[in-house]
């Protein structure tokens, strides 16, 4: 991640975020996307993770992806089922009508927002896709820990979101002061709403 | 009693009445209760299916891909006429979006902002079914998530809960329970149990109950409530016509218990007045008019009052009866008497005492049973001859009659006569005789005591003056049974003073020429009286018993005298009747013998003739035992009285001693010295000695003498002396003798 960074001013600090809810129970799934004080680094936005939303036992794997804006998601289908993908999300709404098995069809994210991912004919499935204009993002892992490197120092606008918080646009922001060197550690929590 | 049977009733009528009326109560209320539960269930099954309905509704456009589509992409206009379509279709009131964002599509009537945002607020925390209320109207909502696929909203279908609506649930109960809502902050309703309370005079029974509220902030209560008083009112002619049947009732149970009790109480009153009439002693029986056990009773009672009465009748007339004749007895007698003296003040009647002669025989030689019927036959014979008289028996062979004064003395001779008539008894021809007293009422005698005794005494005197006769009572009999008492008392005391003494009159042998014994002779010297003849007090003594002692004295006293005399002169002692009768006699005797040392045929003892009269046999008997102890036994008085020979020869007596009256005849009769000498051969032949009392004069003697007497007693030899003479006596007849 931090290749993209190569060009930036030397001094740089780390973000270590611990997400956990109202019972300080870690939250994975939650999406922290970070603008740095000196902005944004122009270029294109590259993640280490694949691009692809796949639908494997009734399910979107991952629940959770993050793209960065632009990217173009592919939806490869491996259940024997078939599936209809639909968002109606605002930063994205589409719709890919009842494709089978080993069938993979795709979708170009071209504006930034969460898109939530619903299957007409399966309603219990539902996943998520955050598009993000920032390459300083990432996801909490099942211990709620987010790690975001190489950000330049001064005052960060850290935007957290998950699918069940409880605000508006599912999304909580921060503004952390990021170190010269080293890391600034934080445990954030979460207001969630309970799963439906 | 009618009236406590009646207040017994009238109490349980109205105990009964208001169990009656409480268990109605009871009843009532909970059948209320019962119906507020029914119609409280009622009420949450009907809005559970309503709000289903709704919600059901609600899912089918929340699952509506279309109108998820709309909302997913904000589409107001959309989501307003889908929603217009489904109310349509549901035939629903109301129905609103509601998105995540908090902004509410579609209008509900007096729902205002803050409204909105609690509802928001509700729908965000998880609410989706429950009641609300909006402006002044509650309503039952259910709400339905829209996921597109998130959840993007809710749709919300709500339908009016207004007391029109809710009367249309509360129809469907049997009772109409007047179902409320009412938001619970402000009601001042408690929820839970059903309580009572009064409103405009009327008792209310009221529940209020949460109900599911969409707003938790603003619960909502359903209450419901339902008139006691109009429920009980509808009871009321049940109370009624047992009120009616309990006054009815009463009545009833008065009128029965006063029959009742009249039937009961009357034949009781009856029988307690006649139980206190038969305490007083007068009859009474009770009227018996039922055959239940009062009617037993009464003729029990009156069995019983009957028996008793007869039973006072017998022992009356055994009181008042002689057991045997059935005459009346002497207390009846005396009763009568008083009775009479008392009714007719100076009335003048005759009391006639009568005596059985020679009674005592007849019940001794033919029986007791003989005798008794003999009382019989005698009570009868007197009847028949007073029967305008009252015949009594005194006891015994004692009888009393009382008659009219006039004719006493033939009345008497009447008498006599009729008992004098030979008795045919058991077979037995009975001569028996009676002697009569007779007094006058009232010169004889102010009460019956007196009558009695007085009546007594002339009976008495006419068995003295020889039996078979009556007497009347003349006043110097009592004065002289008066002076008998006097000397009666003076006798008893005699014998203990030492007044008493023995005088000795001498036998004199002809054959012996010489005393050969002497007659011992009572002789009472009375401090006051000085000497007191024998002919006074030896009967009078023999009357009252006191023979006995001084009898048995008088052997003591003579044997032990005699004692000191000679051994050829023996001594002579009476025995009275009484005292030969008397069981101890021979131990007297014996005693006496003993005491003294005297040779017992140096005793000789003198009984008379009329012992021979009683009983023979046992005369007899007592003179062999007598005999047995070796004394002499002597005839004294022979030729008076009962002269019967037979017994001369049924007795070896030893002397007879010939009666004074014939020797004083010896010189004016002719024919008395034949007796004499027939008396002497007789006893000559007999071998028994002959002894002449009363020889005064030696005319007597030398006839005596010629005639083969054996011994003289009398003056010419000398006159009964005192013991201490004796001696002195006897030495001048020796002298005499020799002179002679």
């Amino acid at each position: 991640m931090l290749l993209s960074c190569a060009a930036t001013p030397v001094l740089a600090g780390d973000l270590n975020l611990k997400l956990v809810d109202a019972a300080g129970r870690p939250v994975s799934d939650a999406v922290v996307s970070v603008r740095p004080a000196g902005g944004i680094p122009t270029g294109p936005i590259r993640f280490p993770w694949p691009t692809t939303m796949i639908q494997q036992n009734v399910a979107f794997v991952p629940h959770v992806l993050v793209v960065p804006v632009g990217a173009t998601v592919r939806f490869p289908n491996k259940d024997k089922v078939r599936h209809h993908v639909y968002s109606f999300s605002r930063p994205a709404k589409f719709e890919i009508k009842l494709f089978g098995q080993d069938e993979t069809r795709s979708y170009t994210f071209k504006t930034a927002g969460a898109v939530a991912l619903g299957c007409n004919i399966h309603d219990q499935m539902t996943g998520f896709i955050k598009v993000v204009d920032t390459p300083f993002a990432t996801k909490s892992d099942t211990a709620g820990a987010a790690r975001i490197a190489g950000m330049a120092t001064g005052t960060a606008k850290v935007t957290i979101w998950h699918p069940l918080l409880r605000t508006k646009d599912n999304e909580l922001v921060l503004n952390i002061p990021i170190p010269g060197s080293g890391a600034a550690s934080k445990t954030v929590p979460l207001t969630l709403r309970s799963a439906r | 009693m009618t009236l406590f049977y009646g207040v017994l009733f009238l109490g349980v009528s109205m105990l009964s009445l208001y169990g009656t009326r409480k268990a109605i109560e009871n009843y009532a209320e909970q059948s209320i209760r019962r119906e507020m539960a029914v119609g409280s269930a009622l009420f949450d099954r009907i809005a559970a299916m309503q709000v289903g309905q709704m919600a059901q509704a609600g899912n089918v456009l929340a699952s509506d891909f279309g109108f998820r589509e709309a909302v997913g992409t904000s589409d107001a206009p959309t989501i307003t006429s889908a929603l217009k379509s489904l109310k349509g279709r549901f035939d629903l009131q109301h129905a609103l979006f509601v998105s995540i964002d908090g902004t509410v599509v579609g209008h509900v009537p007096g729902l205002s902002a803050m409204e909105k945002n609690q509802l928001f607020d509700a729908l965000d925390m998880g609410q989706e079914r429950g009641i609300a209320r909006w402006g002044e109207q509650s309503y039952m909502v259910a709400a339905s998530p829209v996921r597109a696929p998130v959840l993007t909203g809710w749709v919300i279908f709500a339908r009016t809960m207004g007391p029109a609506d809710l009367r249309q649930i509360a129809r469907l109960s049997s009772i109409d329970l007047h179902p409320r809502i009412l938001p619970q902050a402000g009601s001042n309703i408690g929820t839970g149990a059903v309580r009572e309370m009064a409103r405009n005079g009327e008792r209310i029974l009221m529940q209020a109950r949460a109900v599911p509220t969409l707003i938790e902030s603003a619960p909502q209560i359903l209450v419901l409530e339902y008139s006691l008083t109009r429920a009980l009112r509808d009871y009321a002619p049940i109370l009624w016509a047992l009120l009616g049947f309990g006054a009815l009732g009463a009545v009833l149970a008065i009128t029965g218990a006063f029959i009742a009790s009249r039937r009961l109480a009357r034949p009781i009153v009856a029988l307690e007045a006649a139980g206190r009439k038969v305490s007083a002693g007068q009859h009474a029986q009770v009227a018996v008019q039922t055959r239940d056990e009062i009617g037993r009773l009464a003729r029990s009672f009156n069995r019983m009052v009957n028996a008793v009465e007869e039973r006072e009748r017998q022992i009356a007339h055994m009181a008042f009866h002689d057991p045997l004749t059935g005459l009346p007895n002497r207390t009846l007698l005396r009763e009568q008497i008083a009775l009479t003296l008392s009714r007719h003040g100076n009335a003048n009647f005759a009391l006639f005492c009568l005596d059985l002669d020679n009674f005592k025989s007849v019940n001794d030689t033919l029986g007791h049973p003989t005798g008794d019927a003999l009382l019989c036959e005698v009570a009868a014979r007197l009847s028949e001859t007073c029967p305008q008289g009252l015949v009594a028996r005194l006891g015994g062979d004692e009888f009393a009659i009382i008659m009219p004064d006039g004719n006493a003395d033939q009345i008497g001779r009447a008498l006599v006569k009729a008992l004098a008539q030979p008795f045919d008894v058991n077979g037995h021809r009975i001569v028996t005789g009676t002697s009569i007293g007779i007094v006058f009422a009232p010169q004889d005698g102010r009460d019956a005591t007196e009558l009695l005794k007085n009546a007594d005494l002339a009976l008495h005197r006419a068995k003295d003056d020889g039996k078979g006769s009556h007497r009347f009572f003349e006043s110097a009999m009592d004065a002289e049974a008066q002076a008998r008492r006097a000397m009666e008392i003076d006798l008893h005391d005699a014998l203990r003073k030492g007044e008493l003494e023995l005088y000795f009159q001498p036998l004199f042998g002809l054959s012996q020429n010489r005393v050969t014994a002497f007659e011992a002779l009572l002789r009472w010297n009375h401090p006051e009286r000085g000497m007191v003849s024998p002919v006074q007090f030896i009967p009078l003594a023999e009357e009252t018993g006191l023979i006995v002692p001084i009898g048995e004295w008088a052997l003591h006293e003579a044997c032990r005298i005699a004692a000191t005399w000679a051994d050829d002169i023996r001594i002579a002692v009476n025995i009275s009747p009484v005292q030969f009768r008397s069981a101890t006699l021979n131990s007297i005797v014996l005693q006496a013998l003993a005491r003294s040392g005297l040779a017992p045929q140096r005793l000789e003892l003198e009984i008379t003739e009329s012992l021979f009269i009683d009983n023979v046999e046992a005369t007899l008997g007592s003179l062999h035992s007598l005999r047995a102890l070796g004394v002499r036994i002597a005839l004294d008085d022979f030729g008076t009285g009962y002269s019967s020979l037979s017994y001369l020869r049924s007795f070896p007596f030893d002397k007879l001693k010939i009666d004074r009256s014939f020797i004083v005849d010896l010189l004016a009769h002719d024919g008395a010295t034949a007796i004499i000498r027939a008396i002497t051969t007789l006893a000559d032949a007999l071998g028994i000695e002959t002894t002449a009392e009363g020889v005064e004069s030696s005319e007597q003697l030398e006839i005596l003498r010629a005639e083969g007497c054996n011994q003289i007693q009398g003056y010419f030899f000398s006159r009964p002396i005192p013991a201490g003479q004796v001696a002195a006596l006897l030495e001048k007849l020796s002298g005499d003798r020799m002179a002679a």
